[in-house]
């Protein structure tokens, strides 16, 4: 496998990049943070151009040497293998890709691995409780709130940031937290509905 | 029941082909396409692709083993350019390598040069030109001088109504797997297997026999990957084919904005005459189809507009031409209501400004003029079962329409920066293929020795939720549990010859097949049932909830050893069934018939607030009475309403389509194409079933859901623009769709 071209993509060209079309709305929030000052010598020392982050997702630690570009949606895809987590836009203007760094909901292709090193993160396969579905899941089914499902792991991630903060949203506060993302489907009303239930069953 | 597909979409485990496991060896594909919009290639060269590492192939259109074709309906779409380029996005050559990256950045290097000629992007000016897809079409019926000789009002007008990109979320993809002899696999997220299975083989030039195509599910699909979803298939099957390797292909957002087609741009003339007391005597409307490019499935899409140009009303002198435009442009495609959109668009417009000459609301004319029992539509069709007064009806009973003017009136008096207004829009919508020989399907049903089901057709789902249909279907005819039925992928080898998945006809058709596949086997089951019990009339065999009954008493035999005992007594446990639906022809010599199994009907009733100073609308309130026949579930069919409206009041309000004059797409982006966000959907949206609605053509007496609703969003528009008159009664000059919030305070302040 030739990794010369990676190698070639400097980090500031690839922020760049993905810096543009940045319609963050509620989900994507605190991201971007650079490494840029550690950054050159730990590719120098490191094998091939890769560096080493250590996440833990779903409750699981992992360690894994990575090019220095890899979003945290392609590393939660592509090297974890959870490929729960959609991408769809790859420019932060969709919600697809939405997972949890501690409570916070975020855009995983807006945000680089290594700025997510010895975070905690949470994937749509992190809500199941044992084989359960989690609350926020079961009400999605409870409503139908979903027609295709590609939007829906993001829209469930979403829906469960927000009621981790606000236990008891009004529609306005429901309409506000879920606008970051789109379904083309179109099951507003339902997924409303589904955030809605989710907040009565969490009360339980 | 849910369906299983419901768990695993909330759990993040329902595959997409972006989530397969790749297998060892996998290349990935870029597509390497035009930048310019018309012209020819005077050079191509990409001898510096070749050496950058990983990569495995170029290929251009020199290096296709068959047919350089992928046309549907007409032969003029390559798969590759050669030559000569007619759209920005257009494919020239395709890169496969060991990565995404290292084939993008390869197919970078390569170097070409064109002589450009200009783009033609306005269908008009195509038109003008000269440069049409096919001949124009024209349906007439009665006399439409005669007509307007004796109408007291005659008004005519243009109308402009923009494209729509379909954005299903997950982007365009397909993965092609080789095995022996030269076979290939292919899983794609299309609609279409057998085009998939078709185009691949001709451009691969092998057998079909050789191609099997495998869909799973789509995220999305909206008719955007009725035709669309072949071109990358193939591309996947052509690399497998010239490397021997698996090969996949997953268009990133952008590429898939830029290469593929859209909901048709149209421009229209319309004419209408009417008498004093509103009704309409004569319709005349001539529609520029903004074809793009190629074919694709133009003529179709336009010739459906030319069925649905009277939407519900009947009108006894009519006469439509559609003429479908070369531009270049991607070639635009099918997308919900399939050009029926387009039509009745124009139709209320013409309704809407010739209540404005008569002085009468616009919903007068549409109650007047709605179709009645035993019509006849212009299309030589005879009305039946109708249904578009009830609706009408019901819908302003129910949602007390009297008490919605009045309170809209009030509001207006009371305030001068919001303003609001009501529109009603009752729909008719065909439901068949137009093109009758699409109207058959087959199912495969497996009763395995255990009493589980596993079931094939040759539907596929794509969020529908057809196959939480047909698992109804086939768990009601075998009276056994939903968990016991299996929809299984959508597969050439399974199911051949596959129809599209589109027209809103996927489940009627495929639902038909299985009910006719599940029917074969029980009556295996039933005469076996009857001999073992030693009686001698299977017709008294009953199965009911999974236990065995004869002649209404039970027979302490269950589904489940029942099954076994049949399987040790060699009875045939799986059938395959095919259907096609009765009594559908159309005679393109007269343009005559009856093209339609049947047709849905509806109305709605939308009410929008606008806010004067910044031009922005909201839709308060969407109330509809729909015929849903008699659903077979619910809670799916009202998906399927929501999500349309939602769609259609997107496509009339917010999502504008905008290239420059080269045919550069400039709302290339989900920040300058704006689809319906949770904010958009209306704040209120009531859906009632209209009741005792029998349809013969559906299986189990259901009727067709994907399509007619979306049309609902048409009256999104005529309800902003007759809160917009509240205001300024001069706001409505032009009708041009969308009505962005920018056009609405540009048309507010009647400003250009
Ligand atoms: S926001 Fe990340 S894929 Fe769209
Ligand atoms: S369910 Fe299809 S995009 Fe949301």
């Amino acid at each position: 496998m030739s990794n010369k071209k990676n190698k070639n993509l400097n980090r500031r060209s690839f922020i760049k990049n993905i810096g543009v079309g940045f319609a963050g709305t509620i989900a994507a929030a605190p991201l971007l943070k650079s490494h840029a000052k550690k950054l050159p010598e730990e590719i120098k020392d490191s094998l091939d151009g890769k560096v080493e982050v250590t996440v833990y997702v779903n409750g699981r630690k992992f360690r894994r040497n990575i090019f220095p570009q890899t979003t945290l949606a392609q590393f939660i895809r592509d090297e974890l293998n959870l490929t729960g987590t959609k991408v769809s836009c790859n420019h932060g203007e969709c919600g697809s890709c939405t997972v949890l760094i501690g409570s916070d909901a975020v855009y995983s292709c807006q945000m680089l691995a290594l700025d997510a090193d010895q975070k905690f993160i949470t994937t749509i396969e992190g809500l199941m409780k044992n084989d359960e579905l989690g609350e926020v899941q079961k009400a999605f089914v409870d409503k139908d709130g979903l027609q295709c499902g590609f939007c829906t792991p993001g829209q469930i991630i979403s829906a469960y940031a927000l009621l981790k903060k606000n236990p008891a949203p009004s529609e306005e506060e429901i309409r506000e937290a879920m606008s970051g993302n789109l379904c083309r489907c179109g099951a507003y009303p339902k997924i409303i509905e589904s955030v809605d239930a989710a907040a009565k069953l969490l009360k339980k | 029941m849910k369906n299983a597909d419901v768990i695993n979409h909330v759990k993040g485990t329902s595959l997409f082909i972006d989530d397969f496991p790749a297998p060892e060896g996998v290349l990935h594909i870029a597509v390497f396409d035009s930048k310019i919009a018309c012209g020819k290639i005077t050079k191509l060269n990409y001898d510096k692709v070749l050496s950058v590492p990983g990569v495995a192939a170029v290929i251009t259109a020199k290096d296709i083993p068959g047919e350089n074709q992928i046309g549907n309906i007409v032969s003029d779409e390559t798969i590759l350019a050669d030559g000569e380029v007619e759209y920005i996005g257009e494919p020239i050559a395709i890169v496969a390598a060991d990565t995404v990256e290292n084939a993008k950045a390869a197919a970078n290097l390569i170097e070409i040069e064109f002589d450009e000629l200009p783009a033609v992007t306005d269908p008009r000016e195509a038109y003008e030109k000269g440069n049409l897809i096919a001949p124009p079409q024209t349906f007439s019926d009665g006399d439409v001088e005669k007509g307007f000789a004796e109408s007291d009002v005659v008004i005519d007008g243009r109308v402009d109504i923009g494209g729509q990109e379909h954005l299903y979320l997950e982007t365009q993809g397909a993965m092609a797997v080789p095995s022996e002899d030269g076979k290939i696999k292919i899983y794609s997220s299309t609609q279409s297997p057998t085009a998939v299975q078709r185009a691949a083989a001709k451009v691969l030039g092998v057998p079909m026999h050789k191609i099997e195509t495998d869909v799973l599910r789509l995220g999305g699909g909206f008719g955007g990957k009725e035709d669309q979803a072949t071109p990358w298939a193939v591309m996947t099957a052509l690399v497998s084919r010239l490397t021997g390797k698996p090969a996949k292909l997953i268009l990133s957002r952008q590429d898939d904005l830029r290469m593929t087609g859209k909901r048709h741009p149209y421009s229209a003339d319309y004419k209408i005459g009417l008498s004093r007391d509103g009704e309409i005597l004569a319709y005349e409307a001539t529609y520029y189809q903004n074809a793009g490019a190629c074919a694709d499935l133009s003529t179709a899409i336009l010739e459906r507009t030319l069925f649905h140009a009277t939407n519900s009303y009947f009108i006894p002198n009519v006469k439509t031409t559609g003429i479908s435009c070369k531009t270049n442009l991607p070639p635009n495609t099918a997308f919900r209501g399939f050009g029926g959109p387009q039509g009745m668009f124009v139709m209320e417009t013409a309704i809407y400004k010739a209540a404005e000459k008569l002085g009468v609301p616009a919903y007068e004319i549409q109650k007047k003029n709605l179709l009645k029992e035993n019509d006849s539509l212009y299309y030589g069709q005879k009305a039946e079962r109708v249904q578009a007064e009830r609706c009408w009806n019901e819908a302003a009973e129910e949602f007390n329409l009297q008490e919605k003017f009045a309170a809209v009136k009030e509001f207006n008096e009371k305030n001068n920066l919001r303003k609001k207004g009501v529109a009603l829009m009752p729909i008719c919508f065909g439901i068949s293929f137009t093109s009758s020989f699409l109207n058959q399907a087959s199912a495969l049903v497996h009763v395995y020795t255990d009493g589980s089901v596993g079931v094939s057709t040759a539907a596929v789902e794509m969020g529908q939720g057809v196959n939480e249909k047909i698992r109804s279907v086939v768990s009601q005819t075998f009276s056994i549990s939903q968990e016991k039925v299996k929809m299984e992928t959508t597969n050439t080898t399974r199911v051949a010859n596959t129809s599209p998945t589109a027209a809103s006809s996927g489940a009627d058709l495929n639902g038909n097949a299985a009910l006719l596949a599940c029917n074969n086997i029980l009556n295996r089951l039933k005469k076996f049932a009857a001999e073992s019990l030693k009686e001698d009339d299977p017709a008294k065999v009953e199965i009911k909830n999974e236990k065995i009954f004869y002649d209404g008493k039970e027979t302490g035999m269950n589904w489940e050893s029942f099954i076994n005992d049949a399987y040790f007594n060699r009875i045939n446990l799986a059938s395959h069934a095919f259907y096609a639906t009765p009594e559908v022809y159309f005679d393109r010599t007269i343009n005559k018939g009856r093209p339609f199994a049947y047709h849905v009907y509806g109305t709605a009733i939308i009410t929008a607030e606008v806010d004067i100073l910044r031009g922005v609308c909201e839709i308060e309130s969407v109330d509809v009475v729909h015929d849903f026949g008699k659903s077979i579930n619910r809670q799916v069919d009202l998906g399927q309403v929501e999500g349309a409206v939602v769609q259609g009041i997107g496509w009339l309000t917010m999502e504008e389509l905008v290239q420059n004059d080269e045919g550069k797409l400039l709302s290339n982006s989900l920040s300058t194409y704006k689809i319906p966000d949770i904010f958009s959907a209306p704040k209120e949206m009531n859906v009632k079933f209209l009741e005792d609605s029998e349809n013969p053509f559906g299986p189990l007496n259901s009727k067709a859901i994907g399509e007619p609703p979306f049309m609902y969003g048409i009256g999104a528009y005529f309800a902003i623009m007759n809160a917009m008159k509240e205001y300024n009664p001069n706001a409505d000059k032009e009708i041009r769709a969308p009505l962005t919030h920018e056009r609405v305070l540009m048309s507010l302040k009647n400003l250009k």
